[in-house]
């Protein structure tokens, strides 16, 4: 896939703005003194080992959680402020889908629009399903839709609102190949559109096609920032045609060859 | 080889649980549970059994009686355990079991034995429950009884093993489920009917004028039970219930033989059967771990029903005040029963019937005033149960709270619409019976003398005052939800024990207490109004008054009581709670 190159402004302000982060459990630091800030048009890749605090940093950004400490802004609206201008510009999609069983696809529809005052919601949903060949499903409730359906139900009502901040949590997880395919291209679509995406996940192979930056994570504590080219530059050592996956084991230390 | 790593597993999985049981008892809320759940227990079932262990006997007329009833219904089980059922042999294990024994190499026969094995635990369990909660049934000691019962579950696990295998093998060779219940069918049908014949021909009709106590019933069941067709049919039921009623150790010892006898029977039938069972027992654990983690992440709902889609209970506007929105999910999710045209449909049978009944007041004015009675009754209890019982607010939506986070409202209307949906349903049910009440309740009432205008009154107040109250009693649970949220956990981490009721009753309790202190200086406001209002209004005019008193002092309270809790809600910490994933 060759995907067109993002609309990414420099001078636009940023959508996503993320001062000195910290999340503490108890005494253990989750996550700890994070800072970065994302631009319309652009996606980062979110990536770091296991427990590296990735899916912490994302439920303080989508305001799931509080952090300890620092200030999250979404589209300039602070979080801890004014969560609810916040919130309504943003999506979050776990990794799991999470449904209401009793409800039906277009029951979720009316339900979210509702939450999110979509006034002519019919208008946006008829295309979104369409586009994600769920049209034809609008009675279903989630318990007789496969697992890839599920998480288009999801995205189709994360969508609805048109955010202008999207954060994905492992987005590829369960789906097939034309699923994969189509996630890819609906995240570049979006990214085009003007919206701020960040994306955790362990597929590096993801990541470097579809994100235009990037932010390594080990122990909760930021590694490094930058677009995928600075990245890669700043850890290629003497060859230039590095690998993003080898840029990460250098970067977080690890050993390839280590189970 | 392969006995002694699955005397291992099971070994080492109940010495885990108990050690994980043990272990969460140094969190307080576990701790606290387990002394009052430890005292609970003491107290119900421990005590009379340290006093001695034994009930009050059997009188001695109706012991024979009683092991008949026992054999009767040990019949009517396993003639249901060929008639019911439709579906192949399925022996019941756990996804991880499937995956690790079924590929291992480990025959059927061992499969078969492991389940026995496991299902002890379980036989056992109930096995001394019963005894306990049924220390009072019988003379013999609890011990014999705790055997006794031990000896039932086990011989009717044994039949439900082995009956399922034959049904598999009946429907490989061609027989089909109806092919087969109608043959069962037709055997009961020739049983039953023998013994009626036999009854009405040999026994004498039993004397039933004058008598106002139901010896004469005992009797001519003991008849029935004791001579004639019925004690061949039942013979090797009551072999196995006989050590249950063995009033001492010696009779025990006597009966043990032939009840032993019978299982040996029924293990050699289910060990020589060969069915197969992998398949449908694969199809069983899918569908159990599914049940158990809704039930263990709180949605009992999805655990128990079939999914179907409901109708909603009304047109959703996609705009306006976003706390509608979760009490129409609420609604939706509450199933097909909460829509507008049930609600309407009941409250013209209601009326319908109430005036058809008036009509008829000759014979049926007792029946009215017994049927007003019951329904004011009823609202008075759904009052304290109603919010324990209908429980579509955050206290379902526990496992979800992280995606109502994400909704851009502020928290008090998270909390509005969450209680809203069941106390929406309660106050209709309640109306419902207040119309019941006010139709069919008389004038003249034992020494109670009413007029239609007051039972208005009355009615009309009760109708103001019900729905705040049930406001109150719904925010009551769900504040404990958002302060206490770990203890609403109660399935996560593993299988119930004492200190879990424990926890049960101190919530209750602690609810209970908050909802009278709730309500007493509406109370209070209530009774001050009546009675400084009685030299200038008539009674049913100062009911009303008070009520809507009372009814706006409660919202008050509620207002506040939800601006509260949504700022609670907006700092509650999943994280902290340990419901967030991490």
């Amino acid at each position: 896939m060759d995907p067109a190159p993002p609309i990414i402004t420099q001078a636009a302000p940023p959508l996503i703005e993320v001062e000195g982060l910290t999340k503490l459990y108890g005494d253990f630091p989750a996550v700890t003194d994070l800072s970065f800030t994302v631009r319309p048009g652009e996606v980062i890749g979110l990536v770091g080992p296991n427990g590296a605090g990735k899916t912490t940093t994302l439920r303080c950004l989508a305001g799931i959680i509080p952090p300890t400490r620092g200030s999250v802004r979404i589209c300039g609206h602070d979080m801890a402020g004014q969560p609810i201008e916040a919130k309504r510009r943003l999506a979050f999609f776990a990794d799991e889908p999470r449904l209401f069983d009793y409800l039906t696809v277009d029951q979720h529809l009316n339900f979210t629009a509702r939450i999110y005052g979509v006034a002519h919601y019919r208008e946006v949903a008829r295309p979104l399903l369409e586009e994600l060949e769920m049209a034809d499903k609008t009675d279903k409730l989630p318990g007789e839709l496969s697992r890839g359906m599920k998480q288009k139900l999801a995205i189709a009502c994360g969508l609805l609102h048109a955010p202008e901040v999207i954060f994905f949590d492992e987005p590829l997880t369960g789906l097939d190949p034309i699923g994969i395919r189509r996630m890819k291209d609906s995240i570049l679509k979006r990214s085009r559109a003007g919206a701020a995406i960040l994306i955790s996940s362990h597929l590096l192979h993801l990541l470097e096609e579809v994100c235009s930056h990037v932010l390594i994570l080990k122990n909760g504590r930021k590694i490094i920032d930058g677009s995928l080219a600075e990245v890669r530059q700043k850890f290629s050592e003497q060859s230039g045609d590095t690998t993003f996956e080898e840029v990460f084991f250098r970067a977080t230390g690890e050993s390839k060859g280590s189970p | 080889m392969i006995a002694g790593a699955l005397f291992y597993y099971q070994g080492h999985w109940w010495y885990n649980r108990l050690l994980t049981r043990i272990r969460r008892l140094r969190q307080p809320k576990y701790l606290f549970g387990a002394i009052v759940g430890g005292l609970y227990f003491y107290w119900y079932f421990i005590r009379s059994l340290a006093r001695g262990g034994r009930g009050a006997p059997i009188p001695l007329g109706h012991q024979e009686l009683a092991q008949g009833i026992a054999s009767l219904v040990l019949f009517i089980m396993v003639a249901l355990a060929w008639i019911l059922p439709y579906s192949r042999a399925a022996l019941s294990f756990t996804e991880a079991e499937v995956a690790f024994l079924f590929p291992a190499p480990i025959g059927r026969k061992t499969l078969i034995h492991f389940k026995l094995l496991k299902s002890q635990a379980v036989i056992l369990f109930s096995a001394i429950l019963l005894t306990l909660i049924g220390r009072s049934w019988g003379g013999g000691h609890f011990i014999i009884r705790a055997l006794g019962w031990w000896i039932v579950f086990a011989t009717m696990n044994l039949h439900s093993l082995g009956s399922s295998f034959a049904r598999t093998r009946l429907l490989d060779r061609g027989f089909s489920n109806w092919l087969r219940r109608l043959l069962v069918l037709a055997v009961l049908c020739c049983v039953v009917g023998g013994v009626i014949y036999w009854a009405l021909v040999t026994l004498p009709p039993p004397q039933i004028e004058g008598r106002t106590d139901l010896d004469w019933l005992a009797r001519y069941a003991t008849d029935v039970l004791r001579s004639g067709p019925l004690p061949y049919v039942l013979f090797p039921f009551r072999l196995v219930v006989a050590p249950s009623f063995a009033a001492n150790a010696a009779q025990f010892l006597l009966a043990l033989g032939p009840a032993l006898a019978v299982m040996a029977l029924l293990y050699w039938w289910v060990i020589r059967s060969n069915v197969a069972f992998e398949e449908a027992s694969v199809e069983l654990s899918r569908k159990t771990a599914e049940r158990l983690a809704a039930v263990r992440s709180g949605n009992w709902h999805a655990a128990r029903k079939p999914k179907k889609a409901a109708r909603s209970p009304f047109q959703l506007s996609p705009t306006g005040l976003p706390a509608i929105a979760l009490l129409w999910k609420n609604l939706t999710s509450a199933g097909s029963l909460v829509t507008a045209r049930v609600w309407l449909f009941l409250v013209w049978a209601v009326i319908f019937g109430g005036f058809l009944a008036h009509s008829l007041t000759s014979r049926t004015e007792g029946l009215g005033a017994g049927l007003a009675v019951c329904a004011l009754m009823l609202a008075g209890f759904s009052l304290f149960w109603g919010p324990q019982m209908i429980r579509s607010d955050l206290r379902l939506d526990l496992p979800v709270t992280d995606v109502l986070k994400m909704f851009p409202m502020p928290g008090w209307q998270v909390v509005l619409g969450e209680v809203l949906a069941p106390a929406a349903i309660l106050t209709a049910v309640q109306w419902l019976l207040l119309l019941v009440a006010l139709i069919l309740f008389p004038n003249h009432f034992e020494r109670l003398v009413t007029t239609p205008a007051q039972r208005f009154g009355f009615a009309l107040a009760s109708a103001i005052v019900l729905p705040c109250v049930d406001l109150i009693a719904l925010i009551i649970p769900n504040a404990a939800v958002l302060f206490f949220p770990a203890w609403f956990q109660l399935g996560k981490d593993g299988p119930r024990g004492f200190e879990t009721t424990g926890q049960q009753l101190i919530l209750m309790f602690g609810q209970l207490l908050v909802l009278a202190l709730s309500l007493a200086p509406a109370v209070a406001l209530f009774t001050l109004i009546f009675f400084l209002t009685s030299p200038l209004f008539p009674m049913a005019l100062r009911v009303l008054l008070g009520g809507a008193a009372a009814a706006v002092f409660l919202l008050v309270e509620a207002g506040f009581a939800i601006r509260l809790l949504g700022a609670v809600f907006e700092r509650f910490d999943l994280s902290e709670e340990n419901l967030a994933q991490g």
